[in-house]
């Protein structure tokens, strides 16, 4: 089933169970951003959270956590809520075969309903925006779509991109913006500031979930993101035109904010409590001025807490970072069984490969790291045997603990990129990478002492899958 | 009111009023005009005092006028 607008996903998790109203009153800090918090603390299936019933505001919706759960990310993709991790993400890679699916436009947008232009634009006045954590600069839109054009080919639908990067509101009309080098906007905003021009851009909020889904996947440059989302929903992606931008946004957006990242300006932002369960900031950024604002009536604000793993967002971005590096890999190496880049976007990536000889599981790790994700992230590179598990930690601990002979086995690369965010670059943006080869050696890397590996009885698998049946029968 | 309000982050004492809240007189939003820190005025103290705000998250004039570019401005291209 595919879900046209956020609303509508909305529904399902309330249907569903996943949803959880909060009617009492709450204050706006630090209730909202405690509440959202709390989630990533109760257990992996978490509801998501809707308050109308803010302190100070009038007609405030906001929801957060809609995508902070495993059910959650399983009805995202209308598989069923209690689908295991490993069938989502394998799920999600096997519907990523029917890509490029074209969208459709339509013309009758429910954001179309109403606008603020030029002096009257008023972001305060139209959501009800909040602060996340303590030390963050101020509020922020961080669960946005952000539509660009390469200002080079501006007609090239596959170069327009979707991405989401974290938005500070620093005035009325005015925001702080921050697109990290290695992510596609940035490239495009080059392109503009060479030749001293403005960037168009449109940010939309409020998304139907996959759209979300797809904002935050690292895909290569020229792939249209819309496209993704339509072989991922099994249907073709609602698209309507922007009407200052004339950028391709989605149809079922509660709010799109149109306006320029100014050129060559860049404005103190931040700190802001990262994914890296660190805050990064008070740098100077990029800044946007907003020319048209349009929404929906009653727009629902949709925004995601985040700081220490886990949270919403690698619930969010976990199976969509493991996906693209499975695909990459493979293309070059079919021996690679799954991929899970789960961890902190994948600044770590666990790797379970065969090998084709002796030292092949480290060029996997190498390769991984020179994906186009990989350059920016994939600092560590665990490599597991075919047969263990990547999203088991414990199978992996293991086979870290058995099979690792350090000397050999670890491999550190100095002065590599890294996005500036990653907390342990030295200088931001640099770091060493690390690939443990934890598989076990083949020849003619002749090592250890591999020879009588104890395995799963053959019949383990059919009695794993009768026990499942039985357990689940019990209701 | 009465003390005259300043940025609790960066001291500075020129502070505007962003909005005001739809339910008249609970709450505005301000901000320094220094290093644009914006709060919210029934935040906690944590975040709202100069006294009670964090030495961690406090910041110079000199923290913004140093702190990098990201990404950094690229040259201009000028084409003939
Ligand atoms: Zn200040």
């Amino acid at each position: 089933m595919a879900y046209d607008d956020l609303r509508s996903f909305l529904a399902t998790l309330e249907k569903e169970g996943q949803l959880l109203r909060i009617t009492e009153e709450v204050l706006p800090e630090p209730d909202l951003a405690a509440a959202a918090n709390a989630t990533g603390r109760i257990g992996e299936n978490a509801p998501a959270l809707y308050f109308d019933n803010v302190t100070g505001f009038t007609d405030a919706r906001i929801a957060m956590n809609v995508h902070g759960s495993w059910a959650n990310h399983a009805l995202a993709l209308g598989l069923p809520k209690n689908t295991p991790v490993k069938e989502q993400v394998e799920t999600f890679a096997a519907r990523w075969d029917a890509f490029p699916v074209a969208p459709e436009r339509r013309e009758d947008a429910p954001w179309r309903e109403n606008t603020q232009e030029g002096p009257d634009v008023d972001l305060f006045s139209m959501l009800p925006l909040f602060r996340l954590n303590d030390g963050d600069g101020g509020f922020y839109l961080d669960k946005a779509a952000v539509v660009s054009r390469d200002p080079e080919d501006p007609d090239d639908f596959g170069k327009q991109n979707v991405g989401t990067y974290r938005i500070q509101v620093i005035g009325a009309d005015r925001l702080a913006f921050q697109p990290v080098p290695m992510h596609d906007i940035a490239q495009h905003l080059r392109k503009a500031e060479e030749k001293g021009e403005d960037l168009p851009i449109a940010i939309t909020l409020g998304n139907d979930p996959v759209i979300t889904v797809v904002a935050g996947m690292p895909m290569a440059y020229d792939q249209s993101e819309y496209e993704m989302a339509g072989a991922l929903r099994g249907a073709p992606a609602p698209i309507a035109t922007a009407p200052l931008t004339g950028f391709d946004v989605p149809w079922g957006s509660e709010v799109v904010i149109e306006g320029v990242i100014e050129s060559r300006t860049r404005q103190i932002e931040g700190p802001f409590g990262e994914f890296t369960g660190h805050y990064s900031g008070g740098r100077r950024m990029p800044v946007i001025r907003v020319d048209r604002v349009s929404y929906r009536t009653d727009p629902v604000f949709e925004s995601l807490y985040l700081g220490m793993p886990w949270t919403e967002v690698d619930y969010l971005v976990g199976p969509n970072t493991c996906v693209p590096l499975l695909k990459q890999l493979r293309a070059e190496f079919p021996e690679v069984q799954a991929v899970n880049a789960m961890y902190t976007h994948g600044l770590m990536v666990i790797i379970s490969t065969a090998k084709r000889y002796g030292g092949f599981a480290k060029a996997v790790g190498m390769r991984a790291m020179t994906t186009p994700h990989g350059l920016g992230y994939v600092a560590q590179v665990i490599l597991v045997d075919e047969d263990v598990d990547p999203f088991n930690l414990p199978q992996v601990l293991w086979s870290m603990s058995a099979k690792v002979n350090p000397k050999d086995d670890v491999v550190i690369i100095p002065n590599l990129s890294v996005l500036e965010l990653a907390p342990a670059a030295q200088p931001a943006g640099i770091t060493s990478k690390m690939i443990i080869d934890a598989t076990t050696p083949v020849s003619p890397d002749v090592r250890g002492n591999f020879s009588t590996p104890a395995k799963d009885l053959p019949e383990t698998k059919e009695w794993a899958a009768k026990l499942q049946k039985l357990i689940a029968s019990r209701g | 009111m009465n003390s005259p309000v300043i940025c609790p982050r960066c001291a500075f004492e020129t502070v505007d009023k962003l909005a005001t809240s739809p339910v008249p007189g609970v709450w505005d939003v301000l901000q320094c005009g220094q290093c644009l820190y914006t709060w919210r005025t029934i935040e906690p103290a944590r975040r709202t005092q100069r006294d009670a705000y964090p030495e961690q998250f406090r910041m110079t004039l000199a923290d913004i006028e140093n702190a990098i570019e990201v990404p950094a401005v690229p040259p201009l291209r000028t084409t003939g």
